[in-house]
């Protein structure tokens, strides 16, 4: 068993029992057997010693239990590391940051406290996943939708929290953008809302994100500083139909303006659904992973040699039919003054969907959980193995035409140069608006030598796109200090913020240590050298 | 908790289940509750497994975890013997770890891979106090 650092056998055993008898004996998890399961299945450290070990779990079953157990950590530093189900695999899993911390393991609370069909909002706990609130929606006969991540099987609040994306309207596939009330334990064992939350009898908690003053949700953002144990969301009323539509254009210097435009319209409430921006000649090979962007001139004979488009920006719409085949109508005047400009409607569907529809639509552009995305690999998409897994480098980058080949470019003569495979590669990711997000999905090994050379490769790829102002919005625990780092503006400052707050509301530093590489006082001497 | 006889007759299973033919079927599934069959490496029609429910997929395992699993495990009991892809055997382990469950036998078949996907034979079952029959 990986013990916290600094801490004595004595106190942990002390400190384990007395989180044994707040929860329950079955409750505790200490054997090997268990603890294997809060493992990272997709670590680059898989095997070495540097690999992040929980010392025990603890499952609280309510807010109370979750109290008393902060508070006994809190009174003997010991070290926890809050999970909601523990599910982003490619960016940690379950395991903790910091090896030998208690995972504080939320899973046991999985309640949907409240679904308010008329505020389209819900209230749920931290365990409840994806897949439990279709279920509660679609049994309860409610006409909301949620937006899922793919895989949908991770929680609500955990994907929220780690600003988790998913694929059907702006303003709710960007998780965090949909929260609405934060509850959480703090280091000191106290409760603490945000938002109307901290307003006794509001029945505005869901309504208005704001409360007074500060605003202080994004303390919980990848954070170190309180363990969440409500969380609140708008969810979307489910639209009469929707439609899937693309532009295709077939020059070079096309995509500037292609995505101008996009821009403009998604601003201004044209489209309402996920766009995407991709490249039919360069992804002849592998349709999820474009090949690097040629010179113009080269590009433009490959169009002409294929026939295939040089961009294609597809549109979601989800409305009345009659608005959306409106809006459609008026994306394609924009756009018909590109040369040889084509114009494909795709899908269009009435919702609910039937039984039909819902086997051959892409279900989480539908707000429906799936686990499909898993069986990737054997649909030949590449030649990895599955079980090894995957992490995911997730860049920011501008939303424009530059800012696709530029990052394209770059990624793809580095990730070559060092020898870094990529079975996913998507520049243009839209969860998120505003920007775009590159993907790449790097397969990792069980082979430490090869987790080696992965390691240091991402970690050169890191710093290389933060010189070109491209930062990453998630990582895998392992690079966090690095991506941390690379956001360096004024001496690190935004670090130094962080640690400032985390000195003060965690002075024993007990709460996920290290994450996003903000570490407690004591953990952190020496780092800076 | 799992006792000494439950993992003997399920590991007893597991051997039967690793032949991957339908005869080793017809005679294995003593003890289980239900066969899930992955049809990429098991394309033959679903037979009468001794009266043992089977349920079929092709890789996803969307429709079996929402539809039949998801339930099934939140309630104490239920044995579950598989063949399906590695891909498919991982999605259901995380499940499985996360609702009391283990997977208490394991073999790699001697089936050709599908894309690089390796066929597995395996058995999970409840291990977890809460979830023990």
């Amino acid at each position: 068993m990986a013990l916290p650092p600094g801490l004595s056998e004595v106190t942990f055993a002390d400190g384990i029992a007395e989180m044994r008898s707040i929860v329950g004996n079955e409750w505790v998890f200490d054997q090997p057997a268990d603890l294997n399961t809060y493992r990272d299945f997709y670590s680059v450290l898989w095997g070495e010693p540097e690999e992040k070990h929980a010392s025990a779990a603890i499952a609280p079953a309510n807010v109370e239990e979750v109290q008393a157990v902060v508070r006994t950590a809190n009174e003997r530093s010991i070290p926890l590391y809050p999970i909601s189900t523990g599910r982003n695999l490619g960016y940690g899993g379950a395991a903790p940051v910091l090896s030998g911390s208690v995972v504080l393991d939320l899973k046991r609370m999985n309640k949907v406290l409240d679904v308010n069909e008329s505020n389209c909002s819900c209230l749920v706990e931290p365990g409840v996943s994806y897949f439990d609130m279709y279920r509660h929606l679609r049994e309860s006969g409610s006409k909301l939708w949620l937006d899922v991540p793919d895989p949908g099987w991770g929680s609500m609040v955990g994907n929220a929290l780690d600003s988790g994306g998913g694929y059907t309207v702006g303003g709710y596939r960007g998780h965090w953008e949909a929260v609405c009330g934060i509850e959480a334990v703090m280091a000191d064992g106290e409760l603490f809302r945000t938002g109307m939350g901290a307003l006794p009898g509001s029945e505005t908690w869901q309504q208005y994100r704001m409360g007074i003053g500060p605003c202080l949700d994004g303390l919980f953002r990848q954070s170190t500083l309180g363990v969440v144990t409500k969380m609140g969301f708008y969810l979307f009323p489910e639209p009469e139909a929707a439609l899937s539509t693309s532009v295709e254009v077939f020059r070079f210097e096309d995509i500037e303006e292609l995505i101008e435009i996009m821009n403009e319209l998604e601003y201004g409430n044209v489209f309402n659904g996920m766009p995407g921006v991709s490249s039919p000649v360069l992804s002849q090979e592998n349709p999820i992973a474009m090949s690097i962007v040629p010179e113009p001139d080269v590009m433009n004979r490959m169009v002409a040699e294929t026939g295939h488009a040089a961009w294609r920006a597809s549109f979601n719409f989800y409305g009345p039919e009659k608005v959306i085949r409106a809006q459609w109508e008026h994306v394609q005047e924009r756009y018909a003054h590109f040369p040889g400009v084509k114009f494909t409607e795709s899908s269009f569907v009435k919702l609910p969907l039937s039984p039909e529809d819902l086997e051959r639509v892409q279900k989480p552009r539908f707000g429906i959980p799936s686990l499909d995305i898993f069986s990737v690999g054997s649909r030949g998409y590449g030649n990895f193995n599955p079980s090894d897994g995957h992490i995911w480098f997730s860049a920011v980058i501008p939303r424009s035409g530059k800012g696709i080949i530029d990052a394209n470019r770059v990624m793809r003569r580095e990730c070559e140069r060092l020898g870094l495979d990529l079975f996913m590669f998507v520049p243009s990711v839209t969860c998120w608006t505003r920007s775009f997000v590159l993907f790449a999905a790097v397969p990792v090994y069980k082979d430490p030598e090869r987790n080696r050379h992965l390691r240091d490769a991402v970690k050169e790829v890191i710093g290389i796109c933060a010189s070109h102002g491209w930062g990453e919005y998630r990582c895998p625990p392992a690079f966090m200090d690095d991506v941390m780092d690379a956001y360096s503006f004024n001496d690190n400052k935004l670090r130094r913020v962080n640690e400032q707050i985390k000195d003060a509301l965690d002075p024993n530093g007990i709460l996920s240590a290290g994450r996003y590489g903000v570490w407690p006082q004591h953990l952190r001497e020496g780092r800076e050298a | 908790m799992i006792t000494r006889r439950d993992l003997i007759k399920w590991t007893a299973v597991a051997p039967a289940l690793a032949t991957g033919s339908q005869a080793a079927f017809a005679r294995a599934p003593q003890g289980l509750d239900a066969l899930l069959l992955d049809e990429r490496f098991s394309p033959e029609p679903a037979a009468d497994y001794a009266r043992i429910p089977v349920m079929r997929f092709a890789g996803d395992v969307t429709g079996v975890w929402y539809d039949h699993l998801d339930r099934r495990w939140r309630d104490p009991g239920y044995v579950l013997g598989g063949i399906t892809g590695s891909d498919a055997l991982f999605v259901l382990e995380t499940l499985a770890n996360h609702h009391g469950r283990r997977v208490v036998s394991r073999t790699a078949l001697a089936e050709p891979n599908i894309d690089g996907v390796r066929p597995v034979s395996w058995v999970i079952a409840p291990h977890h106090p809460s979830v023990t029959a």
